[in-house]
């Protein structure tokens, strides 16, 4: 589902990722873990194409970053649910409206929607949210719209870019809960986090990264 | 696909409803260039019809010598009718020279001096259409050397040459008129460019959702239409009134084009289109 194969992205001299070796399976949930800086990040860009390898190559469900064209890239990232640690949430919309956003995008029908959203909105327990706008909501709150949104169009992947980072330990908690929830469903799910009291003691593979080299595993 | 582009659709009236400076803007710069280009448009086709005007005084006259009879001047008339460079011949014999005469003078010729001197002319008129000054000379030319033809009268050179300086006029108004096209492709592409970074953070969450490069760019192309019916329509109003003010103000008889609405609208929205294309083009790759 997921290959790294001897990855090198340079932003710089002195940062970036280098020769990463990587397989992740279908139905994995796999923890990347490291220090600000250390290339977590950066490897979640290389997955849904925002980045592209200095050498080496990246497979995702089928796409390759080598033979990949630009105007295909938003084939492969329907695929793929981004959680981001900032929310990326329309201002202007509603909770409901920024869930539906990725469906209206796959060209869903508008009834087809309603359901995906409510069945998104109860498993973020946002039911009662869906008509606010995201200012009116806690960081918690905005963080599992995020997540409603990554999860409504059913991808394969999820990938989370510190989910909980901005969170108290307890929305965290419950942030990760609903995580787990959708992988038992049978869906992919890569957590970047620097957050290490948050994984220990879960049964999941951890992958460490330092200075842009793995580690660990 | 029809909730897709619904979707589409209802996107982009809410951004146009939502972005009210930018949409100001680029409004603004379509009325003030619409103005011009539609005040060029009246001026040019208004010099075509002064160039209609002067094509419609294409006549020479053939002046006949005394010894040439009716007969003579009828074969002529008939040969020349056959030139596909005349429109028409009007034979005058000497009686109708000396009514002319006496319109024009007010004298009666003929009471006058005893005798009518007036020589049989025919009055050329030449097709308008595909006019060619040099035919034309040739043509005289040749008929020059009829025995019986005394001379012939023509201004056809200085028709031409007031053609050719309108025609310089025309071509400078076509290079300002390409100039105001071009400066408002800039200006309609710099702002659909500024209204799209301030929507910078719209476009990312699109793109990371998997809009495809049609899908974002749709609503800016909504909002480029209404934009272009809203500033050109507006212009060809203020065009239209300023000429009809002009008109009765001067006592004028500029004519505007009744069609006038639906190429200023036609033209701005090709221009908005294409600007808006170009703008999105160089930021989403």
């Amino acid at each position: 589902m997921v290959e790294f194969k001897n990855i090198t992205y340079n932003y710089s001299s002195k940062s970036g990722i280098y020769n990463v070796d990587l397989n992740i399976q279908d139905d994995e949930f796999c923890f990347l873990v490291g220090p600000t800086g250390s290339g977590k990040s950066t490897l979640l860009k290389l997955l849904y194409f925002d980045f592209f390898p200095d050498k080496g190559e990246v497979n995702v469900l089928g796409y390759s970053s080598s033979k990949i064209k630009t105007k295909d890239i938003h084939k492969a990232r329907k695929k793929i649910g981004v959680i981001f640690q900032d929310y990326k949430l329309l201002k202007q919309r509603t909770v409901y409206e920024n869930i539906a956003l990725p469906l209206h995008i796959n060209g869903v029908g508008r009834k087809k929607i309603s359901d995906l959203v409510s069945e998104a909105l109860e498993l973020t327990e946002l039911s009662r949210y869906s008509k606010k706008f995201p200012h009116e909501l806690s960081g918690g709150e905005q963080q599992r719209v995020c997540i409603a949104r990554a999860i409504v169009k059913n991808p394969e992947i999820i990938l989370a870019d510190e989910p909980t980072g901005n969170l108290d330990p307890t929305t965290g908690h419950r942030i990760l809960k609903i995580l787990e929830q959708i992988n038992k469903e049978g869906t992919c799910v890569i957590m970047a986090t620097h957050n290490y009291k948050l994984i220990t003691e879960k049964p999941y593979r951890v992958i460490e990264l330092d200075e842009g080299r793995m580690v660990s595993e | 696909m029809i909730d897709k582009v619904a979707f589409l659709f209802a996107e982009g009236l809410k951004s146009f409803s939502r972005n009210k400076l930018t949409n100001f803007l680029c409004i603004l710069t379509i009325l003030i260039n619409f103005t011009i280009l539609g005040a060029f448009f009246i001026a040019g086709s208004n010099t075509d019809s002064l160039i209609n005007f002067f094509r419609s005084k294409y006549t020479f006259e053939i002046f006949l010598e005394d010894k040439a009879d009716l007969e003579q001047s009828s074969s002529i008339a008939k040969q020349l009718e056959s030139n596909p460079a005349i429109s028409s011949v009007t034979l005058i014999d000497k009686e109708r020279s000396a009514e002319i005469f006496l319109e024009e003078f007010g004298e009666d010729v003929v009471d006058m001096l005893g005798y009518n001197p007036l020589p049989i002319s025919l009055k050329v008129s030449l097709e308008k259409n595909n006019f060619d000054l040099n035919k034309i000379q040739e043509l005289i030319n040749a008929l020059e050397k009829y025995d019986f033809v005394d001379s012939i009268e023509y201004r056809g050179a200085y028709i031409d040459d007031i053609e050719g300086k309108i025609n310089l006029f025309i071509f400078f108004f076509l290079v300002l008129v390409i100039g105001v096209i071009f400066i408002s492709i800039q200006m309609i592409s710099n702002t659909v460019k500024l209204s799209m970074s301030n929507r910078s953070d719209f476009i990312e969450i699109l793109q990371y959702n998997g809009a495809s490069n049609i899908f974002i760019k749709i609503p800016f192309f909504i909002e480029s239409i209404l934009q272009s019916i809203i500033g050109a329509f507006i212009a060809f109003l203020l065009v239209n009134y300023s000429f009809i003010v002009i008109n009765s103000y001067f006592n004028l008889n500029i004519q505007i084009d009744n069609f006038l609405w639906a190429w200023m609208i036609g033209l701005s929205l090709v221009i908005g289109l294409y600007a808006s294309n170009r703008a999105m083009k160089r930021i989403l790759l």
